[in-house]
């Protein structure tokens, strides 16, 4: 996730069901959030643009995944075109969803 | 952290709840979340967690905000404002808006732990200093009307030995409620659901007290038809009341000695031992110590019995309280007469104050009766304070026109009307014609003539109520009136 020591930190204080269910819905928050920026780039609504990168930056904070929040908070803070903000933060949460999967791969790996 | 706690997680990104949550739980407590500040205020209202971890940033209204909305409705629960880096100040602005703490993003099991643990120690702590300050500034406890100093130390006493068996010796003067404070020794304690006995050794004759403490047999004496159990058996489980102790025969303190050692008695007339678990609470007005050195009292009971000391202080000596507890009477006395009273003028606040109340609470509790029966108002004013009270100077020299009540009535708030009148003049009129007389000598029959026709003048002619603030029996009122008519000293009809 771009911040293994936080990622560990999770495998450590959660049970392995919880991980799971935790990068779950980590994922289908990037998902759900990434296609709100696109819609509000496409409609050039900075407003509803910043609101679902706060949203995205606290999932990224929640599960360690520092690049990805702060790309996000780049993007909260910036007055810049949003396509080229939401072409960053789309290969920040693909980095962070690749993260994603190979820990839940481990998971299932490790039983 | 120790305990299960109850956290609301307010947040609205599924990712951070989620988190939250499984966290929490791992923790052992119990979660809901939020998901928008609105929802926050509704779970508080009707879930009451013990802490909540908030996001600042929500959809309809900011944590700040939510923060204020909870204080406004009196919802006192610890909140920890969860914050990314970036929003320190953020997370500090929320602090000083009333949060107990922050915890940054993203935390660890173990960093959570600690914060809402100090979070939920910290409340607890609050709540434990509201407690005891509120048990220092208590102003009733079992029946006491009272806040000053001296009477939040008797709370205490009674308090910290009601749990235990230890025997409690009360002191204090007549009308300072002694029996109310072996009550509250009984009703504080693990024995409360079981006997509260009370007995006055003063008042039971000498040849019938040990009968009436351990009960008797059948045969036992002349006029025992029948088997009957005494206060140390009917207070098993419970507590035994001993009032006035300094009266009992030496002869029977041997016998109550050996009954408070061994826990075992014999019924009068019986060989058979008789073990009870009663826990002794004691009282006199006297000093015990003085009455030990004097001889009347046994050294080794005394000894026995006097485990835990409580002193109950003096009216003269609790300040404000004796407004209080006027106060206090007021509203009952006006209740109960159907009287419109809602308090004291100043000036009468003051006299209260300034009298010396030898007869003590008891004789508070009279004068407020006899206010409330004699007057009515929406407020007691100097002239309806009788006369000896509203004496600035009077202690001692009031005590005999004041007519404190006797040392053997019961204690205060228990006391029936007819005691209650003890110190009631039987009407305004007869007070003021009785004050006029005094230096008047007239024959003992025409002065009790005068004030039982007053009485009965002022209360429209209702001979009970009349006989109420003479104390004295209706029928005695009818037998007077009746013989007066016969003698021709009233009309007839």
């Amino acid at each position: 996730m771009g911040d293994n020591g936080f990622a560990a930190q999770l495998a450590e204080d959660l049970s392995k069901e919880d991980l799971r269910l935790v990068l779950s819905v980590f994922r289908t928050d990037v998902q759900r959030l990434t296609d709100t920026m696109a819609g509000a780039a496409t409609a050039e609504d900075g407003t509803a643009f910043r609101r679902a990168a706060h949203g995205l930056a606290g999932a990224a904070g929640a599960v360690g995944a520092a690049r990805l929040e702060a790309a996000c908070r780049t993007a909260m803070a910036e007055a810049g075109p949003l396509g080229a903000l939401l072409a960053d933060i789309r290969a920040r949460a693909e980095a962070a969803l690749g993260d994603v999967t190979r820990v839940l791969t481990r998971l299932d790996g490790r039983g | 952290m120790n305990g299960v706690a109850r956290v609301l997680v307010v947040e609205d990104t599924p990712t951070q709840a989620q988190l939250a949550r499984a966290l929490l739980v791992g923790l052992g407590h119990e979660v809901e979340v939020a998901e928008t500040a609105g929802a926050a205020l509704v779970a508080a209202r009707d879930w009451r967690p013990d802490a909540i971890l908030l996001d600042i940033e929500l959809p309809d209204f900011n944590g700040m905000e939510l923060m204020q909305r909870l204080r406004a409705e009196g919802i006192d629960v610890p909140v920890v404002v969860v914050t990314a880096n970036a929003s320190i100040n953020a997370a500090v602005e929320a602090m000083r808006a009333g949060a107990v703490d922050f915890i940054v993003k993203p935390y660890a099991k173990a960093r959570l732990a600690v914060t809402l643990g100090n979070a939920l120690e910290k409340q607890a702590l609050a709540a434990q200093l509201a407690s005891v300050k509120a048990r220092l500034d208590r102003g009733q406890f079992f029946g006491f009307i009272g806040a000053c100093a001296p009477m939040q130390a008797v709370y205490r006493t009674i308090e910290s030995v009601a749990a235990s068996k230890a025997s409690v010796f009360i002191t204090g003067e007549s009308g300072t409620g002694k029996e109310l404070a072996a009550e509250a020794v009984h009703r504080a304690s693990p024995r409360a659901g079981r006997n509260f006995v009370a007995l006055n050794c003063g008042a039971i004759p000498r040849d019938l007290l040990e009968s009436e403490v351990f009960g008797h047999v059948r045969g036992a004496f002349t006029g025992a038809s029948a088997d009957r159990e005494g206060a140390a058996k009917l207070a098993d489980g419970g507590t035994l009341f001993l009032d006035e102790i300094g009266e009992m025969p030496l002869d029977m303190q041997v016998k109550l000695l050996r009954f408070v050692q061994t826990g075992t008695f014999s019924p009068v007339g019986s060989s058979r031992l008789e073990r009870v678990d009663v826990r002794f609470v004691c009282a006199t007005n006297r000093d015990p110590m003085l009455e030990v050195q004097a001889g009347r009292f046994r050294e080794d009971l005394y000894y026995r019995l006097y485990v835990v000391p409580v002193e109950l202080p003096p009216l003269r000596g609790r300040g404000e309280d004796v407004l209080l507890i006027a106060r206090h009477f007021l509203a009952q006395f006006a209740r109960e007469e159907g009287r419109g009273f809602h308090g004291f003028s100043p000036p009468a606040e003051q006299a209260l104050g300034q009298y010396g109340w030898p007869g003590n609470v008891r004789q508070l509790q009279n004068v407020v009766r006899n206010i409330v029966v004699l007057h009515d108002g929406d407020r007691v004013e100097l002239d309806m304070i009788p006369r000896a009270v509203r004496r600035p100077d009077g202690a001692e020299g009031d005590r005999a026109e004041a007519a404190p009540p006797s040392a053997a009535g019961p204690a205060p708030g228990l006391v029936p009307a007819a005691t209650a009148a003890r110190v009631v003049r039987p009407a305004a009129e007869a007070a003021e014609a009785a004050e006029e007389e005094m230096a008047e000598i007239v024959p003992l029959a025409l002065m009790e003539r005068r004030l039982i026709l007053a009485a009965l003048r002022h209360t429209g002619q209702d001979v009970p109520r009349a006989a109420a603030l003479l104390e004295i029996n209706p029928s005695t009122i009818y037998r007077k009136l009746q013989s007066w008519r016969a003698e021709g000293l009233l009309p007839t009809g």
